[in-house]
């Protein structure tokens, strides 16, 4: 193979004075190095290394000031605690968690940068390269004409009576934001200036204001096909932890890529058992890659992942658990990126396919409504059967094929999610199976089912202020209920709410805090799968 | 071949019909399905836009319809089947058992009062605001004004156990628990269906709290209230603690305009019904504020766009260009907030009240359809009658012999259902009139 490539991300102080003093002193080094200076190396998140390989980098140095050298203290700590956790989703995704080193390089210490580059050099020979870098790029879709989504989505249909923008969460707190305002701009054919606006990306898609509106004017679609043109002009909306999520979303479109991401279910107490082929399959979704991008804020992620599984085993299934899973794809649809949603959808339906799944049960709401109502539109002859975990359990618990050995005495409060609520009509299965549990007992907000508040971030693009006053005002909410836990099916709602807790407060910290719980999680336990679980209290971020 | 006209349906349009028929000397069934005839607007405080008194225009004519030599009224009856053809119909109609003797009742209110439920059971005639008895009289005014005994409340009835007070009660000895339905054959030459309409349950409409919040109610709910015949002797007042409501909220289209709920149509009246609330509340009391939140003003009629005017000028009605996206309650003083996006200056806004009244869609009535299929006439996707030809034969059906009127068809207000009333009329009299003159010129045509 030719020289590796390979990103050299090198803080100012250290390693980029070390590699200069490599450059000065004639140290001979392999060529096929690209350094980019930053100020420290706790700068470097995980999207930027992520990135690179994304971009067909073969193997990513950060390289740093020896520890207790810092000039800012603690920053290459930062960056250790950061690599770390990029090599665990290099592993997922099956690039390797060693194309990813993380070096300590003195200012005078030109041939330790200079021998790291050779040995890095060397090993990434061995590893081979970069799969994705010579992997057939997807085109991006082309941006749909403003009349077109106009049309698809009976917006021309508005008579522009503002019940949208009354409903709304986000205008509440934003006047500058008003669905009604929105469509009203674009029936006036000034579509051209929603791309470019802030406001296209405020939306939560949450379909509030689709629930009520008198027309049917799908404004969630609206705003989600209005975003393919923004995408296609370079704007993003900002995603949050500098698009990381975007990068394995996209990095799993492509081609040549094989994951390896079911090492969580190895080494379990309950033993869940799973199979690689079989009529059910559970789809596991991106909870594996939250346990490392969101762990700190949320641990219990894959715990999701397993008591879903050993859920399903106790109703006498041996689910599939696919190695090579793909990310469903929602995010990117909604982010205005069809054309790898689209990629995705293919790929996944021939891993399934190949398994010879006839039945898919889903945990997450989001993969739950994209693999049952989006896959049939992309995937041709789709005919798998989707269903939501909860939705499998109502089932079995009203043919009295199921019940609960243990008790639960909490007191719960259910959050319906948006896309399992309004988007797919799911409103009765989880209150059913929690109402089936001994000891639990229902409670429900001021606001419910249809008219359920949305946790406030939706695809990782609307995180800010208006997010969290949303976020307050909903725990407010369970929390005035007396129940003991928020329970949501959505792991995303989990993070979001647990991630609003986690930092400062506004106002009284005792009027908003919660505990927050998967619907599995709850329901593994009644089933006596796991031992009464605590529930996890979201905690402040660890000082590291 | 009969000469009578059958009319499905006692309400106003109705009562036009048949005492036009009856005028002409042509002879009339009625069939009513309630105990009573009269429909909505015998429950209604006043009418738009002359604020008359509704009851006070109406009753004579029921009384008048009631007692006319030429027209039968059968209540508590419900038409289950049609055949033959125009001039020579056979229907078959249901009468319910009324169990009490309808000849001999004076109306007394004796049996009602010595009813062991009395005041026990929600009185659906006062949108449950009040209670009645298994023996009752649906309302003051009701037209016949005979005692009915509910068969599915009743405890001799239901139950089989009842000292049957109502029985000695009674000086007439017009209770008569034996009284069994039945089904009777009516011969008629042509049919006008006037079954009007039913008001949308706006329960599913979550986001009002309807159902969920004491202070909301719907329109028909509030005309009870403010009625001065009606339960509370006309004295607004909110469930939740009885107080006079100062501030009120009219929500428009409700369930109507609203694809949603299946009914996209406009209902053509509520703009100015909401406007006929505000000016009687204000005239109750001229410190209450009213605000009607509509989507668009349809003051189309004659004179209707002068009285929202005043509405707003004499009576200091606000009309605010919104539909609102929720309500929500104060936990402790029952007041709502109304939740809506001010179109006009933009910018999403909180109001307080202390009651919210929702103009609520009118509808077909549950199960019409079968009278529908039973007639054979064609409906719209609604389960509103078809006429045959909207502009140039708006009473015709699809059945030659069987007319359309009134709300059954499309929503509409007094005025409009009286108009068709007596063009049904007219047609179905020509119907008869073509069928007597075939008889007459068929004898003509033998004797020769």
């Amino acid at each position: 193979m030719a020289e590796p490539e390979i990103v050299a991300f090198v803080c100012n102080w250290c390693a980029y004075a070390g590699a200069d003093y490599a450059g000065v002193s004639r140290i001979q080094y392999p060529t096929n190095v690209r350094l980019v200076r930053v100020m420290c190396s706790g700068r470097v998140e995980p999207s930027f290394i992520l990135k690179a390989f994304e971009e067909g980098a073969d193997g990513v140095l950060v390289g740093g000031c020896h520890e207790a050298d810092c000039h800012y203290i603690s920053g290459n700590l930062k960056a250790r605690d950061q690599v770390e956790s990029t090599k665990k989703l290099l592993t997922l995704l099956g690039l390797g968690a060693d194309r990813l080193r993380i070096k300590w390089i003195n200012a005078n210490e030109g041939e330790v940068f200079a021998s790291e580059i050779a040995d890095f050099s060397k090993a990434l020979k061995k590893l081979g390269p970069n799969p994705l870098a010579k992997a057939k790029k997807t085109a991006a879709a082309p941006p749909i004409d403003a009349d077109e989504i106009m049309k698809r989505t009976d917006a021309y249909l508005c008579v522009e009576c503002g019940k949208c923008t009354a409903s709304c969460p986000v205008s509440r707190r934003d006047s500058e934001f008003s669905p009604r305002a929105t469509v009203e701009q674009s029936l006036e054919k000034l579509h051209g200036e929603l791309e470019t606006s802030q406001q296209l990306w405020d939306c939560l898609t949450c379909r509030t204001c689709e629930e009520r509106c008198p027309y049917n004017v799908r404004f969630s679609e609206f705003i989600r096909d209005s975003r393919v043109e923004a995408l296609d002009l370079g704007l993003d909306g900002c995603p949050t932890q500098s698009g990381q999520m975007y990068s394995w979303m996209r990095m799993m479109a492509a081609d040549g890529l094989t994951q390896e991401r079911t090492s969580w279910l190895q080494g379990l107490k309950t033993k869940p058992k799973a199979t690689a082929k079989s009529d059910v399959m559970f789809f596991v979704g991106c909870l594996p890659h939250f346990d490392v991008s969101h762990g700190h804020i949320s641990p219990s992620s894959l715990d999701i992942a397993r008591n879903s599984v050993a859920i399903l085993n106790a109703a006498g299934i041996t689910p599939v658990v696919l190695p090579d899973e793909r990310c469903c794809g929602h995010d990117l649809l909604f982010a205005g990126d069809p054309a790898r949603f689209e990629a995705l959808a293919k790929k996944n339906a021939e891993l399934f396919k190949a398994a010879g799944v006839k039945r898919i049960v889903v945990s997450c709401p989001e993969g739950y409504q994209t693999l049952a109502s989006e896959y049939p539109k992309v995937v041709k002859g789709w005919d798998i059967d989707v269903m939501h975990i909860s939705e499998l359990l109502a089932d079995r618990i009203d043919a009295g094929k199921l019940s609960f050995g243990n008790e639960v005495a909490k007191t719960v409060t259910y959050q319906d999610p948006c896309r399992l609520g309004r988007y797919m009509g799911v409103y009765d299965a989880p209150r059913r199976v929690l109402e089936a549990i001994p000891g639990v007992e229902l409670v429900e907000m001021e606001h419910s089912g249809a008219d359920a508040i949305c946790c406030g971030v939706s695809s990782w693009v609307s995180c800010g202020a208006t997010a969290k006053s949303i976020q307050m005002a909903r725990l407010a909410e369970a929390k005035a209920t007396g129940a003991d836990v928020l329970v949501t099916a959505c792991p995303k709602c989990q993070i979001h709410f647990r991630c609003a807790l986690s930092g400062k407060v506004p106002g009284d910290r005792a009027a908003v805090d919660i505990p927050i719980e998967d619907f599995t999680s709850i329901v593994a336990e009644a089933l006596g799968l796991v031992e009464a679980a605590k529930p996890a209290k979201a905690k402040t971020r660890s000082k590291s | 071949m009969s000469e009578s006209v059958l009319i499905i349906g006692g309400g106003v349009c109705g009562i036009q019909a048949a005492l036009d028929l009856g005028d002409k000397g042509m002879h009339v069934y009625m069939v009513e399905k309630q105990p009573s005839i009269g429909g909505r607007m015998a429950l209604l405080d006043k009418v738009f836009p002359t604020n008359d008194c509704s009851i006070c225009i109406l009753a004579p004519k029921m009384i008048t319809c009631f007692n006319h030599p030429n027209v039968d009224v059968l209540t508590c009856s419900e038409v289950e089947g049609l055949t033959g053809k125009a001039g020579n119909f056979k229907v078959k109609v249901r009468k319910r058992a009324r169990h009490v003797d309808e000849t001999k009742c004076t109306g007394c209110d004796a049996c009602t009062q010595a009813c062991a439920l009395a005041g026990r059971i929600p009185d659906e005639w006062n949108q449950n605001f009040s209670m009645r008895g298994a023996a009752y009289i649906p309302f003051m005014q009701a037209v016949p004004r005979v005692a009915i005994i509910d068969e599915e409340r009743c405890l001799l009835l239901s139950k089989g156990k009842c000292k049957s007070q109502c029985i000695e009660a009674c000086q007439r000895g017009a209770i008569d628990f034996k009284q069994k339905e039945e089904v009777v054959t009516l011969e008629v030459g042509a049919v006008i269906v006037a079954t009007g309409l039913d008001i949308y349950d706006p329960t599913p409409v979550t986001e009002y709290g309807y159902g969920r919040f004491a202070n909301v109610i719907h329109s028909m709910e509030y005309e009870r209230l403010i009625n001065a015949s009606g339960p509370t002797g006309g004295h607004l007042k909110r469930r939740s603690d009885d107080e006079r409501p100062k501030r009120i909220a009219y929500i428009q289209c409700v369930g109507a305009r609203d694809v949603r709920s299946g009914h996209p149509y406009c209902c053509s009246v509520c703009c100015m019904y909401a406007t006929k609330d505000s000016m009687l509340a204000y005239m109750h009391h001229d410190d209450t504020e009213n605000i009607i939140f509509y989507t668009d003003l349809r003051a189309f009629g004659r004179g209707f766009d002068e009285y929202i005017r005043r509405g707003a000028d004499e009576y200091g009605i606000t009309y605010v260009r919104a539909r609102p996206g929720e309500i929500t309650e104060d936990p402790e003083t029952k007041n709502l907030y109304v939740w809506y996006d001010d179109t006009e200056s933009g910018g999403v806004k909180k109001m307080e009240v202390d009651m919210v009244v929702l103009s609520t869609a009118f509808v077909p009535p549950p199960g019409i359809e079968k009278l529908g299929e039973a007639l054979g006439v064609k409906m719209d996707e609604f389960d509103f009658f078809k006429a045959q030809d909207d502009l140039l034969a708006p009473m015709d059906t699809n059945v030659p012999g069987i007319y359309i009127a009134g709300a059954c068809t499309r929503p509409m207000d007094v005025t409009d259902a009286v108009t068709q009333g007596g063009g049904a009329a007219d047609r179905a009299a020509q119907t008869i009139k073509e069928f007597v003159g075939k008889k007459a010129s068929a004898k003509a045509g033998s004797g020769r």
